[in-house]
């Protein structure tokens, strides 16, 4: 774990010297071979990594430095985002930093906080997220997982679909329906559930990428201690929509994008067209969209830190960058001709497989809140439309 | 000349009997063949010869049915509805050329022949770099199902020849394709080759233009299984067809597809016409073909939410056969580039 003159030294830096402690670092510890990896990373994979960000004290750049997190300034945690694209850093399962870990912050119990927080820096617990149902997707709100009280414990009973890496996972967070009787958002409470709870049943769903790595999750009588209620019970909704806010921060947040505009650039070189005016103006074009993605993310970042609350307008972020991310995937596929329709990378290089990255680039304006339902936010919310 | 009436009457049929092999709906034929050896199933290849298919455009003299390039634009959509995996454009081409016994058994289904011409990609027409006569050598790449092919029709410097697959000297190397068949990369190192008189470039027009037209017929399929999902799944208490954003989406690629359909059948009628600009109708069809299915097909998946990330439901199927399709035989860059080549020299 990192220490307080660690992180007093790092943040006395200058941006320059920052950026290279962290490229020094990342460089002699990322483990070589989980570089560029062609498709989204198990547990199994990915934990060596985990652990040694975790081991740095570098697990959390946006947690408050008293949870155990970096408490870095949008701007450093830009800078920690960039060098982890640049040197091809795969993503972890980051539920538990990205999600939980700032919902308890926000309404745990102190009991809660003590309980999961540190476990989830030390990767003892790997969080899935159990929002979505079969018939409630877009309609989040209308979802009938339910829980029932008894004694001490809640029943829960089920099905969620979708769930990201449920298959690796120990914990998950749950939006259960605890009154049936109120209006839709005013009976959900938020649960916290361990995956090795008789009566959960994990169910692997291949995607469209031939990977394993989204879920079905059943709960059949599934006790649950009561004290695992993270806030009041039937005000789920209104934390579930405040962590929204983070999920489409991280979601906006460039690496995707600045990733796929390194691998655009590469696939260019290799196909003769990098010098090429037409094709110059169109990378030039998604370079400057990405450049001004970055600092509309650095803005929204900042007002995470000073603790201020997010406004809807968030969402736009969302929907900027996973556009933005497909519009360069399209563009390799323009250019890759017959490579553009190969199974495997070409010639063996990861870094050059454009119809696996453009395939990958398909779930992005589906997953956080589709880009419809981002845009009727930003109509209705934000611009106030009839 | 046949009549409006005829012509009609004989597409209708054309139709009819692709539907038979091509059943569009039911994919579980498709699904067992994907990521196979040679990713199409030999028995309804000899299904499709009977249907005399490979031999549509030869002449009747030489043992096809020599029908219009109409009717084989409209056999080619339906088959692209129904994912048809099998190698049809590939030996239409080799039937084009060949005459006599080679052709008699390409057309009975006993040989099937796959043509090797291009040398890199985005690039239309033959590559030189290989040298074919009694020998062959030199290195063909993107050939379509190389791995089902018996014999190898290969186009270089000297013209034409025929090479049997497993001759000495021929090494295949097979590369998976998202659509769960493959391009072969074909080294061939002083094989014996039997020359063969003609040339590939008539044949690789009308295969580029079939190949516009199974865009089309992807587009189509996947188009009206979004639609039946518009209609049917409900949030927010409503179908969401019913919303007025994805209304508008719909009907955007409604409009992509009837240009394209507008296009393909054009050209596919310049062709039939004689006409000295077809090349450029069969350029402008393929630029559209490719770029609409893409469109199309892309926003198949995000019309349908999280169930159309999945490998299971079938909507993934068509991006999937159309991101190789809208490639081959040049992609819509490629076109557009040949298109404004053309049309120069048709200002000029
Ligand atoms: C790769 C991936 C990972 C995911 N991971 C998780 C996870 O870990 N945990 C989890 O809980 N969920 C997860 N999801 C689920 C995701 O949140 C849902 O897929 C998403 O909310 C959309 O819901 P749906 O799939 O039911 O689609 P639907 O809601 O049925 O939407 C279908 C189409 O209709 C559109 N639509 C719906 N309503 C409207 C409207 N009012 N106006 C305009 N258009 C509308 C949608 O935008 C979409 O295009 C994941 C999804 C994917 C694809």
């Amino acid at each position: 774990m990192s220490t307080e003159p660690d992180l007093d030294a790092l943040e006395a830096m200058d941006d320059e010297t920052f950026r290279l402690t962290v490229r020094q670092w990342i460089e002699a510890n990322y483990p070589p071979e989980l570089r560029n990896p062609p498709k989204r990373l198990h547990w199994r994979e990915n934990r060596v990594w985990y652990m040694r960000l975790a081991a740095r004290g570098w697990l959390a750049p946006g947690w408050p430095r008293e949870h155990g997190g970096m408490g870095l300034a949008a701007a450093r945690q830009l800078i920690m985002l960039e060098e982890q694209e640049r040197h091809g850093c795969a993503r972890t399962n980051d539920h538990g930093i990205i999600l939980v870990g700032p919902l308890l912050i926000r309404y745990g119990t102190p009991e809660q906080k003590a309980f999961f927080l540190p476990r989830i820096l030390s990767g003892e617990h790997v969080w899935c997220q159990g929002y979505s149902e079969p018939n409630a997707g877009s309609d989040l709100a209308s979802l009938r997982t339910s829980a029932v009280a008894d004694g001490p414990d809640w029943v829960v009973n089920g099905q969620k679909i979708w769930t990201t890496l449920a298959n690796d996972a120990n914990w998950i967070f749950l939006l259960v329906r605890t009154d049936k009787t109120a209006k839709k958002q005013e009976g959900i409470s938020f649960l916290l559930v361990p995956m090795d709870s008789p009566g959960i049943t994990v169910r692997p769903i291949v995607n469209l990428d031939l990977h394993d790595e989204f879920c079905e999750v059943f709960f059949d009588n599934v006790r649950v201690p009561r004290t695992y209620t993270v806030g009041e019970i039937n005000r789920g909704w209104s934390m579930a929509k405040a962590l929204l806010g983070f999920e489409r921060i991280f979601l906006g947040s460039p690496k995707q994008s600045a990733y796929a505009l390194g691998r655009l650039r590469l696939l260019a070189e290799r196909m003769g067209v990098w010098d090429e005016p037409l094709f110059r103006d169109r990378y030039t074009a998604l370079r400057l969209d990405l450049e001004d993605l970055k600092c509309l993310h650095a803005r929204f970042v900042e007002i995470v830190r000073r603790g201020d609350t997010l406004g809807p307008d968030v969402s736009m972020l969302k929907v900027i960058q996973t556009e933005l991310f497909q519009k360069i995937t399209d563009a390799m596929l323009d250019i890759a001709g017959e490579h553009a329709g190969l199974l495997e990378p070409m010639e063996g290089n990861r870094e050059l497989a454009p119809g696996a990255l453009f395939i990958q680039a398909r779930p992005s304006t589906i997953y956080g809140g589709s880009n419809e339902i981002q845009r009727n936010i930003i109509a209705k919310a934000v611009l106030d439309l009839p | 000349m046949t009549s409006d009436a005829d012509l009609d009457e004989s597409l209708r049929l054309i139709r009819d009997s692709a539907r038979g092999i091509a059943t569009p709906g039911d994919t579980r034929r498709i699904r067992a063949l994907r990521f196979s050896t040679t990713g199409f199933d030999r028995d309804t290849w000899c299904q499709i010869c009977a249907m005399g298919w490979p031999g549509l455009r030869v002449p009747e003299a030489a043992g096809g049915s020599e029908l219009s390039m109409r009717a084989y634009v409209a056999l080619a959509e339906v088959l692209g509805e129904g994912l048809v995996a099998e190698p049809l454009i590939p030996a239409a081409i080799a039937a084009h050329v060949l005459r006599g016994p080679g052709l008699a058994s390409l057309l009975g289904g006993e040989t099937i022949v796959i043509p090797a011409w291009q040398e890199s990609a985005n690039t239309l027409g033959v590559g030189l770099a290989t040298s074919v006569g009694t020998r062959a050598n030199g290195q063909k790449c993107f050939v379509p199902l190389a791995a089902g092919g018996d014999m190898f029709l290969v186009a270089g410097q000297g013209g034409l020849a025929l090479v049997a697959a497993d001759a000495p000297g021929v090494r295949i190397e097979r590369q998976p394709t998202q659509d769960g068949g493959h391009f072969g990369t074909v080294t061939f190192s002083d094989a014996p080759a039997e020359p063969v008189a003609g040339a590939l470039e008539p044949a690789l027009e009308e295969a580029t233009l079939a190949t516009a037209a199974m865009l089309l017929g992807v587009m189509e399929r996947a188009f009206t299984l979004t639609l039946d999902y518009l209609r049917t799944r409900e949030q927010f208490g409503r179908k969401i067809g019913s919303f007025q954003a994805l209304q508008h989406r719909a009907a955007d690629l409604s409009m992509q597809i009837a240009l394209t359909r507008a296009s393909v059948e054009a050209a596919a009628a310049s062709i039939d016409a004689g006409s000295p600009q077809s090349r450029a109708a069969v350029s402008r069809a393929k630029a559209r073909a490719s770029q609409a299915a893409m469109m199309v097909t892309r926003e198949a998946i995000q019309l349908h939410g999280g169930i159309g990330y999945t490998d299971e439901y079938d909507i993934g199927l068509y991006l999937r056969r159309a991101m190789v399709l809208a490639n081959s035989f040049g992609g819509a860059a490629t076109h557009r580039a040949r298109f404004a080549m053309l049309a120069v020299e048709e200002d000029a």
